[in-house]
């Protein structure tokens, strides 16, 4: 059964550009259903990212709202925003970010040691996850020593460990070669829909975008829905 | 705050793996120069502490004893009888003192001379000099004195010579007297200062060339552990002998002594706090260099849910086990040269090196560990105080615009 997962209501998001307001948002409602997978598409420029920071509470929005499971962003403090992001969200970035001192074991800890998960706990869940995208062989490798494609495999990994309700996927085969992406694409998607969780994902990739069940364009700073 | 997470952290800043040759290095770097700040000021604390303690024995021991009993006649009929009165006194000497220039052939010194019983010279005071010749031996009519090394080069004499003796008179003689003197031994306290105006005459000599009733007193030394009890001691031996003493404390009649040696200490101490807080600067740098190099790892632990508090926690405790390793192996290397440190001065003082003769070249190494515990004490409160306000910076790095510069 679906529930309301998150929430815009009437956002608005605008950057000072010299002496005017740039407007990337405008009045923007949106609602996103727990279980879903759903892509956004745009020109570059059109405010993909600056949505999806706003759903993970990276950014806060100039005007509107957003609730995520029926809580106010906006009421949380700083504290309560990175316990949200630690429990709730889960990131996957384009260049996919990992922390080049620490393994690939490690990186996949990060969020769950944060949350205060034991150490043994973290292992073994991120041994889990590793294994199932086919990287238990890589586990004390560093970012240094992996492939592209295996990097966001480790991105991935560190992106379910907490077991989120929502991965926040931002172009995640935009920096892999064909093969790759490819590959990430089933992965994230079905990893995705087997641990039952939600996807919100910008691309420009349309075959990674046709694996979504819901498509949005986001032209005019508003969001249409794609047959 | 999430300790466990700090903790995890911590543990990898302080052994970063990979790639950070760079990271390790600045580690070992920053141990080492703050070592190298405790090493100086754990070395000028043994110093200093060794140098007073050793300068005060000298006074205290062979020129003015604890507590000086301004009466003229003998109170005591040999040196361990005040002892019986209270324990804590460890002898009481019947001394005679006076001031006089010695004349040899070719020059002139001028000398504190003081007249004591050979009993003078117990184990005590024996643990502050060395002597040669036979001491205070009397032979025939002429005074027996006992110069020091120093004296005694200056003027060109040996043991078995004869010194000429001008008493200085004070106020109640009008005559200058003239004395020959038999020196019948040399001493060598190992403190130039005293040596080169210390002079000692046979008691019964000296009573003979100074007046009893202005130049004779008892010179009493307590044990170690009752150095703050002087007036207690007189009180002690008032009550019981039912007697008022004119007295006097060592620290009183070497009033310049012993305030030099106080205002010396407090300026070092300034000295050593103004090195601190230059330490405590230097700590917070490592501090920022950690933050700077790692600015993208922090906005991405923010990212994953990391707070600033967590991050603050583990960037504190690293930098303050590198400041307490540092400070450990400081103090450790400190105390090992500092036990070595009266080698280092005869070898100072052997190449020639003129300022040393004001000082003592053989002391007793003394550890303050309560100076030593203030100072890493204090090393430590500056460097947290100074570290929490360079972790100030975390709080303004951005998750966002770090993730949006990759």
């Amino acid at each position: 059964m679906t529930r309301e997962l998150l929430r815009f209501h009437a956002v608005t998001k605008t950057f000072a550009s010299g002496q005017s307001q740039l407007v990337i948002l405008e009045d923007l409602d949106f609602v996103l259903y727990s279980g879903t997978t759903v892509a956004i598409t745009g020109k570059s420029g059109s405010g993909k990212s600056t949505l999806l920071n706003i759903a993970g509470g990276l950014d806060k929005p100039s005007a509107g709202s957003i609730s995520f499971l029926g809580r106010e962003l906006g009421a949380l403090n700083d504290k309560e925003l990175s316990a949200f992001r630690n429990r709730h969200i889960g990131f996957v970035f384009q260049s996919h970010i990992l922390l080049d001192d620490f393994t690939a074991l490690e990186n996949v800890c990060v969020p769950a040691l944060i949350r205060g998960v034991r150490q043994s706990d973290a292992v073994k869940r991120a041994k889990e996850l590793l294994d199932r995208v086919g990287l238990s062989d890589r586990l004390q490798h560093r970012p240094q020593k992996l492939s592209g494609g295996e990097r966001q495999r480790v991105a991935i990994c560190r992106a379910l460990v907490n077991a989120p309700d929502l991965i926040i996927a931002d172009e995640p085969t935009g920096s892999l070669d064909e093969e790759s992406s490819s590959g990430i694409e089933i992965l994230l998607t079905d990893i995705v829909r087997e641990e039952g969780k939600t996807l919100l994902m910008v691309t420009h990739d349309t075959q990674l975008a046709s694996r979504c069940s819901t498509v949005y364009l986001l032209h005019n700073r508003t969001l249409q829905e794609m047959a | 705050m999430n300790m466990r997470f700090g903790m995890w952290l911590s543990g990898h800043l302080l052994v970063p793996r990979g790639e950070s040759k760079y990271a390790r290095l600045r580690l070992v770097r920053s141990a080492a120069l703050i070592a190298i700040v405790m090493i100086p000021l754990v070395l000028a604390l043994i110093f200093m502490d060794g140098m007073m303690n050793g300068i005060t024995d000298k006074y205290i021991l062979l020129q003015d004893g604890h507590i000086q009993l301004q009466v003229a006649d003998q109170l005591f009929d040999s040196q361990f009888a005040a002892s019986s009165i209270d324990p804590r006194i460890a002898s009481a000497d019947y001394v005679v003192s006076g001031y006089g220039i010695v004349y040899s052939r070719d020059t002139t010194s001028e000398v504190r001379i003081k007249g004591v019983d050979l009993s003078y010279f117990n184990d005590q005071r024996m643990s502050q000099l060395e002597f040669s010749g036979d001491p205070l031996k009397k032979e025939g009519s002429l005074a027996a004195v006992m110069l020091s090394t120093t004296i005694a080069q200056k003027l060109g004499v040996e043991v078995g010579q004869r010194v000429a003796f001008m008493v200085v008179p004070d106020s109640s003689s009008s005559v200058v007297r003239p004395v020959l003197a038999n020196v019948t031994a040399l001493y060598e306290s190992g403190y130039h200062e005293l040596d080169s105006s210390l002079l000692f005459m046979n008691r019964d000599d000296a009573l003979r060339y100074f007046p009893k009733d202005r130049n004779a007193y008892t010179e009493l030394l307590v044990f170690r552990d009752h150095v703050d009890d002087l007036g207690d001691v007189v009180a002690s031996l008032e009550s019981t002998l039912d007697k008022n003493f004119p007295y006097a404390t060592w620290d009183e009649f070497n009033g310049t002594v012993y305030q030099n040696f106080i205002t010396s200490r407090q300026v070092i101490l300034l000295v050593f706090v103004m090195i601190l807080l230059v330490a405590g600067v230097y700590v917070s740098s490592i501090a920022q260099e950690m933050i700077q190099d790692s600015m993208q790892s922090i906005a991405l632990f923010k990212t994953l849910g990391a707070t600033n508090s967590n991050l603050s926690w583990a960037y504190f405790c690293s930098v303050m086990v590198v400041t307490s390793i540092g400070m450990v192996a400081g103090v450790a290397l400190g105390l090992l040269i500092g036990s070595q440190i009266g080698v280092l001065l005869h070898w100072l003082g052997n190449s020639g090196l003129a300022g040393l003769q004001y000082y003592l070249l053989d002391f007793q190494i003394v550890i303050s560990w309560r100076d030593i515990l203030a100072i890493s004490l204090a090393m430590l409160l500056i460097s947290s105080v100074t570290v929490r306000l360079s972790l100030g910076r975390i709080r303004k790095i951005s998750p966002l615009e770090m993730l949006q510069q990759d």
